[in-house]
């Protein structure tokens, strides 16, 4: 934040040096463009470095990167959220700097076990066993050779929100909200390897289990497997990263990012279910009456603004400045059908604007275009529909159910608050 | 191959899938054909599925072909016996998958002291950001977990440890033998397993069949098979037995379960007023700052540390092209540049000439790093 403040102040002082020899109304605000005695930028009027000399070959970077101006929009992680030396871990996205519905692969947030497994694919090897007619081991390019599908699915983290069940805690949306990411997904879909394999009709349950230093396992019931269950290896048109299980991971579309599970390795199907460590100990929602939800599968409807931002705010916007506020919305559970706006903490809603493509169980841009009133305070909150029905419960409705000791699924309204100077603050409102 | 009454993929016309399926949709903009119940039956994480109707699942399009040859699609091979028994290790609450084995919770402690104790800490009080694996008596704090901080937030929370949490001991046993030592899995023999999971019984002061795990107990399979965890009737819904999956269909078909908010069949939701009239603004106290990297959204240069560069290397991917024929690396040619001062070699180097050499050749050096090229071609020679 001190750079960003930085910057702006020198930013400012670029802006006082290039008009100090102005008039004095130019200095006062009075509108560039209709100004006579106007700054020249340099950046127009100076030649610039790059358009004077050689760019880089085209055999320099074999496998493109970002420019390195980009070089803050990073995956970011914090202690309090880190087991041994960053192995049992999360490091989230940097979704205020997102665009579309898509995470590029190199920022799409990453959540493991016991360190990120880096496989050889030559020894790759799926194994699908217990109550089906025919077992069977796959190499990866057996894998590969069954028909593919490619779905565009958000994959969320369901502790996404998960620190601030009793009150705000992260004033930064990357990490109140990052615990997720996007792609386009490329594989093949469980029901069609079923299909020859031949599942017994006494299944019930599915253990998917990784080949990582946890063997990370959990049990999926039959009705996922049979419906959109899917053994993905692309992300983003290319192979999926280590971080997201390369070679091969689960993607149970719309569920938990857990119980898809990274570096897959085998798939044994039981009538009873397992008790895995990651589905006991853990992703279990404890509710003020002592019991503890198991088995919760799909992320809830959810939505956060992401523009503006505590990290991009609205502290350069002059007064009558028309500007878009945007945001994410998904569902685990189906297909955004709406999202509304509250400029007062969620008291009074207007319909905002889905735009993009909506996909189900993907994330789903929407906007509205506000003018900026400068000193104006608002809170800003979202609430996403879905075609399942269910709509963001506000967060005396979630509480009154969940309590606040659950850590996962939390899908209540948030909030952000704009002050007067245009800094942007996390908040809640509730009783 | 499956009975027909468990596919899902449906063939049917677009006008008998309307009246197959329910539509969820919610006075939706998208208007996709989307399904709350599956064959009849709510689907079994109360959201809704995509049918393929019309050739198309939701918005995207299915190759028709596939399910015609889905049936006889087997790429791979059978797994050999040993293949089965190398990777087929879980272990399930009925004690299939456990081995035979037996260890103290003496011989327990000795190897947690050796291999455990630097993560989890202590008698299990964790550390270093790993979790504890016992805060005490588990049967005590088993009844903490009603304790809920939503009224009172200085109240004490729920403990949730192994001794007090977990359902079954089964994932212990399991956990440890794939998954742990963290940096050395798959390591321990059964037997110590087994004395590490008497000793996990022992912190968490617990007792088998009546008896206490005291410092002299010794498990085996036997015994584990009789172990009941405190907190085995507390979770939600019910998944084990017949019947389970259907009790998790109801579970999720009703929102109060689980703090949803259903809107049924297109219900108004609330546009004005819509918070409780005690909700206030909540502001973060404290909070997480300790952000890495820290928060930035500037654009600039990152700092980077010089690393130097191959001089010939560069040469060789960069200068070769032109310079093999004219001003080669030690030519004689150089005389008459060299001649000028090396200060003005290097200038002309970086700035470039019109007689067609590029600013620093096109690369993007750093002054010094580019120097040293200089130095090779004008001498021949590494410095």
């Amino acid at each position: 934040m001190n750079n960003k403040e930085s910057q702006k102040v020198l930013e400012r002082r670029d802006f006082f040096k290039k008009t100090a020899a102005l008039s004095v109304t130019a200095i006062a605000g009075t509108s560039l463009v209709s100004s006579n005695a106007r700054a020249d930028d340099p950046a127009i009027i100076n030649n610039v470095p790059w358009g004077q000399k050689w760019g880089d070959p085209v055999t320099k970077n074999r496998y493109g990167m970002p420019s390195k101006y980009e070089h803050n929009v990073l995956r970011r992680n914090t202690k309090l959220l880190a087991s041994g030396n960053f192995r049992a871990s999360i490091a989230v996205a940097p979704i205020q700097e997102s665009m579309g519905i898509i995470t590029p692969n190199g920022l799409f947030f990453s959540r493991c076990h016991g360190g990120v497994a880096q496989i050889d694919p030559n020894e790759y090897r799926l194994m699908i066993h217990g109550l089906v007619e025919k077992p069977i081991v796959l190499t990866l390019e057996q894998l590969k050779r069954y028909p593919s599908v490619t779905r565009t699915h958000f994959i969320e983290c369901p502790a996404n929100g998960g620190q601030e069940w009793r009150g705000p805690q992260f004033n930064s949306v990357q990490f109140a909200k990052g615990f997720m990411s996007s792609a386009e997904w490329t594989g093949v879909y469980i029901k069609t390897i079923l299909e020859d394999l031949g599942l017994k009709p006494e299944a019930q349950w599915m253990l998917a289990e990784g080949s990582d230093n946890s063997e990370m396992g959990r049990t999926v019931p039959v009705d996922k497997v049979l419906d959109d269950a899917m053994i993905v290896w692309g992300q983003n048109g290319e192979a999926l990263r280590p971080e997201q299980g390369y070679p091969v991971r689960l993607l149970l579309p719309g569920w938990e990012g857990n119980l898809c599970v990274k570096w897959l390795k085998r798939l044994e199907f039981a009538t009873e279910p397992w008790y895995c460590k990651e589905e006991t100990s853990k992703y279990t929602d404890l509710k003020p009456t002592g019991k503890a939800i198991q088995h919760f599968y799909a992320n809830e409807v959810n939505s956060t603004v992401t523009s503006p931002s505590p990290e991009i705010d609205w502290t350069h916007l002059k007064d009558g400045d028309i500007v878009e506020i945007e945001g994410l919305a998904w569902s685990g559970m189906g297909t955004i059908t709406g999202v509304d706006l509250s400029f007062d903490g969620g008291r009074n809603y207007v319909k905002a604007n889905l735009k993009g493509l909506v996909l189900p169980k993907s994330w789903t841009r929407w906007s509205y275009i506000h003018t900026y009133k400068k000193g104006e305070v608002l809170q800003l909150t979202s609430r996403a529909m879905d075609d399942a029905g269910y709509i963001q419960p506000t967060i005396d409705q979630e509480v009154s159910v969940m309590g606040v000791e659950a850590v996962y699924h939390r899908n209540a309204v948030e909030t952000w608050e704009v002050n007067a100077k245009g800094e942007v603050n996390h908040v809640q409102i509730r009783s | 191959m499956f009975k027909l009454d468990r596919k899902l993929i449906i063939t049917a016309s677009a006008a008998a899938a309307v009246a197959l399926f329910t539509l969820g949709c919610n006075g939706g903009e998208t208007g996709t054909t989307a399904s709350t119940k599956v064959n009849g039956k709510a689907t079994i994480d109360g959201g809704v599925t995509y049918p393929v109707v019309n050739g198309k699942t939701g918005p995207y399009y299915v190759n028709p072909q596939v399910a015609q040859v889905a049936p006889k699609l087997y790429n791979g091979r059978v797994p050999t016996a040993n293949e089965l028994k190398a990777w087929d290790k879980d272990i399930m609450p009925d004690g299939t998958g456990l081995p035979e084995g037996s260890g103290s919770v003496e011989d327990g402690e000795e190897v947690y002291d050796a291999k455990c104790v630097m993560c989890h800490g202590d008698f299990g009080s964790g550390g270093g950001g790993y979790p504890a694996l016992s805060k005490g008596n588990a049967y005590d704090l088993q009844k903490t977990l009603t304790n809920n901080r939503w009224k009172d937030p200085d109240a004490d929370g729920p403990t949730r440890v192994f001794g007090s949490y977990w359902p079954q001991v089964s994932t212990l046993f399991w956990y440890i033998k794939d998954g742990m030592p963290h940096p050395f899995s798959k390591s321990l023999t059964d037997d110590e397993v087994y004395a590490l999971v008497a000793y996990v019984l022992n912190i968490n002061e617990m007792e088998i069949d009546g008896e206490e795990v005291d410092d002299e107990y010794v498990l085996d399979r036997e015994k584990f098979l009789k172990i009941k965890m405190p907190n085995r009737d507390g979770f939600e819904p019910n998944i084990a037995g017949p019947g389970a999956l259907d009790r998790v269909r109801a579970y999720y078909a009703d929102a109060k379960n689980f703090g949803g908010q259903n809107l049924h069949q297109g219900a108004e939701r609330c546009m004005t007023n819509c918070q409780k009239e005690t909700a206030k603004t909540k502001r973060i106290n404290g909070g997480i700052t300790n952000f890495l990297p820290p928060m930035s959204d500037v654009r600039d240069l990152p700092a980077v540390k010089e690393v130097k560069v191959d001089p010939v290397a560069v040469y060789k991917s960069t200068c070769a092209m032109c310079h093999d024929s004219y001003l080669a690396p030690g030519s004689a040619e150089w005389s008459g540049y060299l001649a000028e001062g090396m200060d003005t070699v290097y200038a002309k180097g970086i700035k470039g000439t019109e007689g067609g050499m590029p600013a620093k050749g096109g690369t993007d050096l750093s002054d010094a790093n580019f120097k040293t090229v200089v130095d090779y071609i004008t001498s021949g020679k590494v410095k």
